[in-house]
């Protein structure tokens, strides 16, 4: 059973998080939130969201899965405009969802859980260098790197207290350094690793929407985001599998 | 933009293509100025489009792209076959209910035709369609017999509030062959706002319409369990397919080899990929969906999803540029014969190269570094 109201923009942002990875997902309901844990189809990237019960205005539900089609879900929001608000309500061993928004009623057929993948388990990994930086940062210097390559590696530079993202494409290369005043925090221990743009385009996009995204690197080992959204009433994590060029 | 990229469209800015140029030969045919015969498909121009011209071609032999191959056509036989066939132009305004016909029917209608002027010899090449020997302007255009209509075919051409792309997906998901498509695409008979489309634009929408449908299955698909590696050869088209279990993704190579067609004084080489989604054009043009469309039946007859690397060889046995068809049964025949399971992708990649005769396709390759470098969480 499920029942909720949430403002559009919220939960559009949730959804955007989510989409940023993957097609469709497997909903948790709790009574104290949502909840959801999703790989991409080449088990490279992986999305945590949570969402808690406070980012609704209304919410009330029981333990239950729900198979959501992001795409259907997003279709939706189209129709919101600012203000808002969305009501969900799905009843018991209910197999379509009542979604309603700006008068429109929508009933939307959830998928089978069953043919959505199973939910992952996060890898236990180590990540010893850690800063805090702001979401639209992060992003620009995303953004920068996509024009001039399809990878980017970041890492930490101990020595001079730095932050740095690098991309080299064919014929031209771009660099940007971020030192301790322009992060809010850096414990620099020593790491570098290299990643696909392709995945962190579209994460990007989310983050930049954050005030403040927590980045977890290593040397050679995925990168962990770290941020909250729903003005604090929902956190999400990204783990990015790292590429390794071997010589 | 380089010849190989273009082919033939006239991006240069000169008046008549280079190359296509060398193929205006002259051909010792009596002009006739009226036509009695069957008429097996429609042809719409796309110069001067939206105000297009177009009209039946006539020839009483097979137009079938299949069927020629089935019969064992040789590439000589084919631009024979083609040079004889009459293209009858008009404004498409004048004749649209006899030209649906014509588009529609399965089986050739007959046709008779009378020519404004008696027809003239000038064999056309286009690297999307296949080539037409003589055109001449239609004075009138009479249909004989009736047409033959697929049922599914009936029905989609009916429905005036489904849009194109569902109706492409409906008749492709009843077993009716893209080049039926095609014609009844270009022939204005589906969608919701309807109009003629030149057929080289309908052949690329087509392929593209019904491919696109076809990946966003397969990518729901469980991954193949080996790598494979397949390789056919049609026209001195050397088709190497490599399929990698993984997420759908699909990257083609184009060799145009030291003086083909298309090719310079040395190998042109083009290359394009997607994802999911795909942004913009190919630059490898209508060849690029023609060779996706026959890899994405291939998974979706097995209902399993694969990374594909798809290489297209040329080499100068193919001395006329035919169509795209060329480049669909290529795949199709390369996706026909047996596949090579490989241990691992560096050997599936010098098999390719073997298979090939050269490896400097692969610098041109992002996806193959990709694959090897990119790390999955599995291995944390």
């Amino acid at each position: 059973m499920l029942k909720a109201t949430i403002d559009a923009e919220i939960f559009r942002e949730a959804i955007d998080a989510i989409s940023a990875l993957v097609p469709e997902c497997r909903l948790h309901t709790t009574d104290s939130g949502f909840s959801t844990r999703a790989v991409d189809t080449a088990n490279v990237a992986m999305v945590s969201l949570e969402l808690k019960k406070e980012a609704f205005e209304s919410y009330k539900a029981t333990k239950s899965q729900l198979g959501i089609d992001i795409s259907k879900m997003k279709n939706i929001f189209n129709m919101a405009g600012k203000g808002d608000l969305i009501s969900l309500e799905l009843g018991d061993n209910a197999q379509k969802m009542q979604v309603s928004v700006h008068g429109y009623h929508y009933s939307i057929t959830l998928l089978d859980t069953n043919t959505i993948r199973k939910d992952p388990n996060p890898p236990t990994i180590n990540l010893p260098g850690k800063l805090t930086i702001a979401g639209e940062d992060l992003n620009n210097a995303i953004k920068a790197a996509a024009v001039i390559s399809d990878k980017i590696a970041m890492g930490i530079n101990a020595k001079d207290q730095t932050f740095f993202m690098i991309a080299e494409g064919d014929t031209d290369n771009i660099r940007r350094e971020f030192s301790k005043d322009e992060l809010k925090s850096l414990s620099a221990n020593e790491a570098r690793s290299l990643f696909s743009l392709d995945y962190l385009k579209d994460m990007g996009k989310v983050m930049s929407r954050a005030q403040e995204v927590e980045v977890f690197l290593g040397m050679d080992h995925p990168v962990r985001f770290s941020f909250d959204i729903a003005n604090g009433n929902g956190h999400v994590e990204y783990l990015l599998a790292p590429r390794i060029e071997a010589d | 933009m380089r010849c190989a990229e273009c082919k033939g469209k006239g991006m240069c800015g000169l008046s008549r293509c280079p190359i296509m140029s060398r193929f205006h030969a002259r051909l010792d045919l009596k002009p006739a100025s009226s036509y009695s015969g069957s008429a097996p498909s429609l042809f719409i121009g796309s110069h001067g489009y939206p105000q297009v011209r177009g009209g039946p071609l006539m020839i009483n032999d097979s137009d079938n792209p299949p069927q020629w191959l089935a019969e064992g056509r040789t590439i000589d036989d084919i631009v024979g076959i083609r040079a004889r066939t009459i293209r009858g132009t008009s404004g498409i305004g004048r004749y649209t209910d006899n030209m649906q016909e014509i588009a529609i029917s399965d089986r050739p209608v007959g046709v008779e035709v009378a020519f404004e002027r008696p027809v003239t010899f000038d064999l056309t090449f286009d690297g999307t369609v296949a080539p037409v020997g003589m055109s001449g302007a239609m004075k009138r255009l009479e249909v004989t017999g009736n047409a033959h209509v697929h049922r599914m075919v009936d029905r989609v051409t009916s429905d005036t509030d489904m849009s194109a792309t569902e109706a492409c997906a409906a008749l492709a998901a009843s077993d009716i062959d893209v080049y039926r498509i095609t014609q009844i695409f270009s022939a204005g008979l589906l969608g919701r706002r309807r109009t003629f489309v030149p057929t080289r634009w309908a052949i690329t929408a087509v392929d593209d319409t019904v491919s696109t449908r076809l990946k966003k299955e397969i990518a729901r698909n469980p991954p193949i369990e080996e790598i494979r590696l397949f390789s056919g050869e049609i026209f001195g088209n050397r088709i190497v397919c490599i399929l990698v279990p993984g997420d759908w993704k699909y990257e083609m190579i184009e060799i145009w080899g030291r003086h083909t067609l298309w090719g310079g004084d040395q190998d042109v080489i083009v290359q394009d990929r997607e994802g999911i989604v795909k942004h913009g054009y190919s630059p490898i043009s209508g060849a690029y969906y023609s060779a996706r469309l026959a890899v994405c039946e291939y998974l979706h007859s097995l209902r399993r999803c694969a990374r594909v690397i798809l290489i297209r060889s040329v080499s100068n046995e193919y001395w006329a540029p035919l169509g795209t068809w060329v480049v669909r049964e290529a795949v199709r025949l390369a996706m026909a014969n047996p596949a090579k399971v490989c241990p691992s992708l560096d050997t599936a990649v010098d098999e390719a190269s073997a298979l090939l005769g050269f490896d400097h396709w692969m610098p041109h390759s992002s996806l193959i570094p990709e694959m090897r470098s990119q790390k999955t969480l599995a291995h944390f």
